[in-house]
């Protein structure tokens, strides 16, 4: 018993990292219909600059809080503006959309990927110090780190934050206006791609900070963009389009995973979120709290 | 497109086929390899494009049903001691019905739910090759013995070679065909919209679902090559990075036509052989160059290498 409360204590911290990348890849795709495939390595570029400026520029940690997350914004909004702007600007045929888009972003997940390992600084597997550190915290026979504490409180931060952007300001508004119909946002003024532009920063910046996050926990290699998949279950449980929704599904996944490591095996971890994903699917098609597909029409 | 295929073609089809004979006796085994390499990799490219170039659906499973291929011919001949004739055959048709199984339900599904659910469906199958160590031995990789092509041994690549060519070349016949048919305008109809199609009476599950058979049997059908003149498979070769590399092959060449799939394979698959033979120091940047060279292709060849000449579909 005390082995499951221990797994789902744990499993939840590591959840809302999960659920902070889902939130990253679904914001994208509500405002811009692109799938991130480089949502992963967003994280992971997240963790390098991370210890990047950390280590070699000897910053403290809150200025490095702040500006790690500000260079994968400015990466996610440069990737915007170079590639999809162009992808999207060439009405070659107005249905395949998403297959360039996609393609796009394996071809920048492979792309970092690759440039991160060239750096021969990732060959050696380093750790991000925590954001707390100092002894785990007992609850009963519960045992956690003072870095999952971190986590969840980071996390409720940025949710929050989204929620008062997005509700209340005025740029926020814009943001989903424009996801919601781009032709009528651009009618009343709204400057389209700029928006797009903006929603991809944000949402690097969320992965960014879910990288931060997550680097303390586990080995930084240029490999733990992978993380992304446990995103995607997660994303795919929120149906892709409620951002609640995939909240719920990225602590879910955290508990769901650690629990099959528990009473099933530890081998049978990396197969859960693929097996997640298509039980979801299979039952409802558009995700749990997903709406149904409104097919573009002609 | 309609009407019967142009003869060009099928005298392209005869060349391959008289050089997969002849260049046996003429080139270093080195060359064979690649050569071999290079024909699985157009009859995966091709299956892919079936789906994604021409149905306009993801399909990221295909290396999951290339994988049963493999492990399906060369099982079948190790355990049952069936010959490729029929092997091959059987492990492509069990690669097509397990790809029935999973397009009755996938096409239900659109847009990014089909990608994360044949991607998801791909790597569960990859965790099913790493994990039956009884059957597929699992982390260490499954030595094959040589195939059995009517009683003649079959282990190497210069051995390998003329039945590869014969394979390539009838199922780039068979594609010729299926792309002038009913079928394949169908395919081509649901791509530039599911709506038009259905209104002009056009099953779009079913059709859909066929995309998806074909696909597999296509992958299955490369797998079986690949057991001709490799002995060796690991799981690890069967994962998210094949798929890339034969996703630059068709968006490279040019999705939607068979002419860009037989250039992009050219071009993406003899490159990494060329960064081999380069100063060591270039290797360790090959996932950069894949990465870059989709984006850039994605950016500035639209409709790939193929469509920088040929004239727009739409014109």
């Amino acid at each position: 018993m005390n082995l499951a409360l221990q797994a789902i204590a744990s499993g939840i911290a590591t959840g809302c990292v999960y659920a902070l990348v889902a939130l990253s890849l679904v914001i994208v795709y509500k405002s811009t219909d692109v799938v991130n495939f480089a949502g992963g390595e967003l994280v992971m570029l997240g963790a390098y600059f991370g210890l990047l400026l950390l280590v070699w520029l000897n910053l403290p940690y809150v200025a490095m809080f702040v500006l790690a997350p500000a260079a994968v914004f400015a990466l996610g909004a440069l990737f915007d503006r170079l590639t999809l702007r162009r992808v999207a600007g060439r009405k070659l045929s107005k249905h395949v959309d998403l297959v360039p888009y996609v393609v796009a972003t394996i071809g920048l997940s492979y792309l970092l990927k690759g440039a991160v390992r060239v750096v021969p600084y990732t060959e050696e597997v380093r750790r991000l110090p925590p954001l707390f550190s100092g002894p785990p915290v007992f609850a009963g026979d519960v045992v956690l780190q003072r870095q999952d504490f971190a986590i969840i409180v980071v996390t409720a931060i940025v949710m929050a934050g989204l929620w008062l952007f997005f509700g209340y300001t005025l740029a926020g508004k814009a943001l989903r206006a424009t996801s919601q119909n781009p032709r009528a946002a651009a009618l009343v003024g709204i400057p389209v791609s700029t928006a797009r532009m903006a929603v991809w920063g944000l949402s690097s910046a969320i992965a960014g900070i879910a990288g931060l996050l997550l680097a303390p926990k586990l080995l930084m290699t240029p490999d733990m963009g992978s993380v992304v998949m446990l995103a995607f279950a997660a994303a795919a449980v929120g149906g892709f389009s409620s951002l609640p929704g995939c909240v719920v599904g990225g602590i879910a996944l955290g508990v769901i995973q650690n629990l099959v490591g528990v009473f099933i095996s530890p081998q049978a971890i990396a197969v859960t979120p693929f097996f997640v994903i298509m039980l979801v699917l299979l039952v409802r098609p558009a995700g749990l709290f997903g709406e149904a597909v409104v097919l573009k029409k002609v | 497109m309609y009407g019967a295929p142009p003869r060009r073609q099928f005298l392209a089809l005869g060349v391959l086929v008289i050089a997969g004979f002849v260049l046996p006796y003429l080139l270093p085994d080195y060359f064979l390899y690649i050569g071999n390499v290079l024909m699985t990799y157009l009859v995966l490219a091709i299956g892919l494009d079936l789906l994604l170039g021409w149905t306009g659906q993801f399909a990221f499973a295909h290396v999951a049903f290339y994988g049963l291929g493999i492990y399906g011919t060369a099982l079948l001949h190790m355990r049952l001691g069936i010959p490729f004739v029929f092997g091959m055959p059987i492990a492509a048709a069990g690669a097509a019905l397990i790809g029935l199984a999973i397009a009755l339900p996938a096409t239900r599904l659109r847009t990014v739910y089909l990608a994360l659910a044949t991607f998801a469906f791909a790597e569960c199958a990859q965790w099913v090759f790493r994990t039956w160590d009884s059957v597929t031995r699992g982390p260490d990789g499954l030595r094959m013995s040589a195939a059995s092509v009517f009683g003649f041994s079959v282990g190497n690549d210069r051995e390998a070679m003329p039945v590869i060519a014969v394979i390539t070349a009838l199922v780039l016949a068979a594609t010729f065909y299926l792309v002038r048919s009913k079928l394949g305008r169908a395919f081509c109809a649901i791509r530039d919209s599911e709506h038009v199609a259905a209104a002009s009476g056009i099953d779009v599950r079913r059709v859909k679902v066929l995309a998806f058979v074909i696909s597999a049997f296509y992958a299955g059908i490369a797998g079986g090559m690949y057991t001709l003149f490799q002995s060796y498979v690991h799981p690890d070769g069967l994962g998210v990075w094949t798929l890339v590399l034969l996703l630059t092959m068709v968006v490279v060449g040019g999705s939607g036509s068979i002419g860009g799939m037989v250039l992009g394979v050219l071009l993406i698959g003899i490159l990494p052989e060329v960064l081999r033979a380069a100063p060591r120091g270039l290797l360790v940047w090959q996932e950069f160059a894949y990465g870059l060279i989709l984006i850039l292709a994605i950016m500035f060849m639209p409709r790939g290498i193929w469509g920088l000449f040929t004239k727009s579909r739409s014109a």
